[in-house]
């Protein structure tokens, strides 16, 4: 450009404008450094060749001197200028890049397999989408370490000591960064990356959707497994249904027609025997149906008890009503009037388990004995317990005989019975946190014990 | 044998229905069936029956829906629904559905006559006298004189409890709902008041009870409400 502007015999102004043209072109092209240089090399040039006296460093005329330093001064200004628009246009794109990124991360986390890890998933999109070297996921719900990248291995400590600080922290090596997931403002892990390119906030960012991704991931797996138990205990009560419906039914017809027979009075001798067995296992064969419905019953509540305020007096007081018949000519004594405690359970199925007590106290007494109900608190629980006066239940039965089936030998061939009464007892207890046991000798009789803990009473209220 | 009321039992099971019919009709019982409620609609149009026996479960409209549907149009027929699940919430439904009781499947023969009985004679006698004297074993409520005797002893009764008796006595032999007992003797705004109810029952059954922890004459009807013994309880066997 000097030889061809030399060549032309350009005066000093026109050279002077074309040698800023090239400063400018230079700074947009290269940066503020070069521009620089080039602005001292064309101050050098204008001096050498345009300023009279030419082809020599000097300058005769002091205006020239001012003309070159407002020529440099002007050069430096605007090629600094340009450069910096340059530098925040780059900035910009590089930000709205990063943002475009960001969307394109927080719209594909929402299309995650929810039935795999969601860790790994998370760190291979983002390796997807910001190109990143490494990565390393610290999930401390799950207490699981997960990486992608060659140096996922080197990410994992910084992950871990980014949760366990709870802050932002940089790698040993450059590029590296850990931040720590919150949600709210609970720490729930740590992610670490290695990527060149990315600013803070970005990272901030995508530990924020990471943490997103994790908590959405967990709060589908609750309501998941909450939705399956609520179809588990709807599936085993339509179950439960109609199996009572396809074994109640036909026994209705047996029952109905052998009562029928009974009634009408017409059978004697052995075919009103007959009539009379058909009738009398019938009648077993329909209780031993419904324990084993309560039974299953019990274990379907285990899912959820459906818990009200009761109070103790009338549970007992109901119970020992419908067994009015069997308890005919017994003298029962039940819990003051004045009785006011209350447990929080189940009505059903801790009328079902009292019922047991009372049913198994009516059977193994002597006619006629007398049969007790108390119910007290103590020691942090509401204790019931039914006493009669029955033969003693050997030591080595008295654990046994609230196993499913099991019944004491000299039993089998006293009272009628089916084995699971108070395998039922027990296992409503348990299912409401407490627990039965029973105390018998010679000299005392029989108490059977039935225990719920107090506290749960109180969430009641 | 004189009849001693027309029942139509509806029950989807034809076995139950054939042994029932026959030990019914042995007892003394006209009675016709039907196998749904849509059936046992037509029927009870065609014919006038004293007791209806609906199973609850059945094919259809079902148990509960036919009862309310035909109580609509028969305000005096005697309902008794039959359930398989001892279930309250049935209960409870089939009351709702205007039902007069329920009997759980399957039962003593003897209890289900006694109950179709108590029905029969809802059914026959006329709406009471308000103001008539109702005795039933050796109770006896005198509603103009507001007096209750106990084996010809006058009981000392609050009115509440007073009322309470009478509304018990007034329906012998039927389920009276916890709530619907708490509305006819306390008013409209009461219902879910059920301990203060237990505690009128405790002090009426030591009045009018021998043993008040083994009552015979005011009986509960588990989670459902209570039920005054019904007027006659005559053994099946005499009337055979």
């Amino acid at each position: 450009m000097t030889f061809c502007a030399f060549r032309l015999h350009l005066n000093l102004s026109t050279s002077g404008s074309l040698y800023f043209l090239i400063v400018v072109m230079v700074s947009v092209v290269w940066g503020f450094g070069e521009a620089s240089v080039t602005s001292l090399a064309a101050v050098n040039c204008l001096n050498y060749f345009f300023v009279p006296p030419v082809l020599t460093w000097r300058v005769s005329d002091p205006q020239n001197w001012v003309a070159l330093a407002t020529f440099e001064i002007t050069a430096l200004t605007v090629s600094r200028l340009s450069t910096r628009v340059q530098s925040q246009a780059r900035a910009e794109a590089r930000q709205r890049r990063e943002i475009e990124k960001l969307y394109e991360l927080s719209r594909r986390i929402l299309f995650l397999d929810r039935h795999r890890a969601i860790g790994p998933q998370v760190l291979v999109l983002i390796e997807q989408v910001f190109r990143t070297e490494s990565a390393a996921l610290f999930d401390a719900a799950e207490g699981r370490l997960d990486g992608v990248g060659s140096r996922a291995k080197d990410l994992e400590p910084l992950a871990r000591a980014a949760y366990l600080r709870d802050s932002m922290l940089e790698g040993e090596t450059a590029f590296t960064w850990a931040n720590v997931l919150r949600v709210g403002l609970k720490p729930v892990g740590a992610i670490a990356l290695r990527c060149p390119e990315l600013g803070r906030l970005t990272l901030a960012s995508i530990a924020s959707l990471t943490a997103i991704a994790l908590e959405r991931a967990r709060s589908f797996e609750t309501e998941s497994r909450a939705e399956a138990a609520r179809e588990t205990e709807q599936l085993r009560t339509a179950v439960l249904d109609s199996l009572a419906h396809a074994f109640k039914t036909p026994l209705t017809a047996i029952q109905t027609a052998s009562s029928g027979l009974l009634e009408a009075g017409r059978l004697s001798g052995e075919d009103l025997e007959m009539a009379a067995l058909i009738e009398q296992r019938a009648e077993h064969l329909d209780r031993l149906t419904t324990e084993l419905l309560q039974m299953a019953k019990i274990d379907a509540a285990e899912v959820r008890l459906r818990r009200e305020r009761i109070p103790v007096l009338t549970l007992i007081e109901e119970v020992v009503e419908g067994h009015r018949e069997q308890l005919r000519g017994r003298s029962v004594t039940l819990p003051d009037t004045a009785s006011r405690l209350e447990v929080w359970g189940d009505r059903e199925i801790l009328s079902t388990a009292l019922e047991q007590f009372i049913d198994n106290a009516a059977k193994y007494s002597p006619p006629g004995s007398a049969i007790s109900v108390s119910a007290e608190e103590k020691l942090g629980e509401i204790v019931i317990a039914v006493h009669n006066d029955g033969p003693p239940i050997e030591t080595a039965d008295r654990e046994r005989v609230f196993e499913r089936f099991y019944r004491a030998e000299e039993s089998r061939h006293r009272a009628p019975g089916t084995g699971l009464g108070l395998s039922i007892a027990k296992k409503a207890a348990e299912a409401h946190g407490g627990r039965t046991w029973v105390v018998s000798d010679e000299i005392r009789g029989t108490t059977f014990f039935f225990a719920l803990p107090r506290g749960i009473s109180k969430e009641a209220s | 044998m004189q009849s001693r009321g027309k029942v139509l039992m509806v029950d989807d099971d034809i076995s139950i229905r054939h042994a029932l019919h026959h030990t019914l009709e042995r007892i003394g019982f006209e009675v016709d069936d039907a196998a749904t409620g849509e059936e046992a609609l037509e029927l009870v149009r065609e014919t006038r029956y004293d007791v209806l026996l609906l199973d609850i479960n059945m094919p259809g409209m079902g148990g509960i829906r036919a009862c309310s549907e035909i109580r609509k149009s028969f305000p005096r027929l005697g309902i008794l629904m039959l359930t398989v699940r001892d279930s309250e919430e049935d209960k409870v439904a089939a009351l709702d559905a205007g039902a007069d009781d329920y009997i759980t499947k399957p039962f003593q023969i003897r209890e289900l006559a006694a109950r179709i009985r108590a029905a029969v004679r809802r059914s026959w006698v006329a709406p009471a006298e308000p103001n008539a004297v109702i005795g039933i074993g050796n109770i006896e409520l005198d509603p103009a004189r507001r007096l209750v005797r106990k084996a010809g002893d006058p009981v000392h009764l609050t009115p509440k409890e007073f009322d309470l008796l009478h509304c018990l006595m007034a329906h012998a032999g039927l389920p009276m709902m916890h709530a619907r007992l708490l509305r006819e003797v306390w008013g409209p705004e009461y219902g879910g008041e059920l301990e203060y109810l237990r505690t009128f029952i405790r002090q009426l059954r030591k009045k009018i009870e021998e043993n008040p922890s083994m009552p015979v004459y005011l009986l509960t009807d588990s989670h459902i409400g209570y039920r005054f013994r019904e007027a006659k309880a005559e053994p099946v066997e005499e009337n055979i």
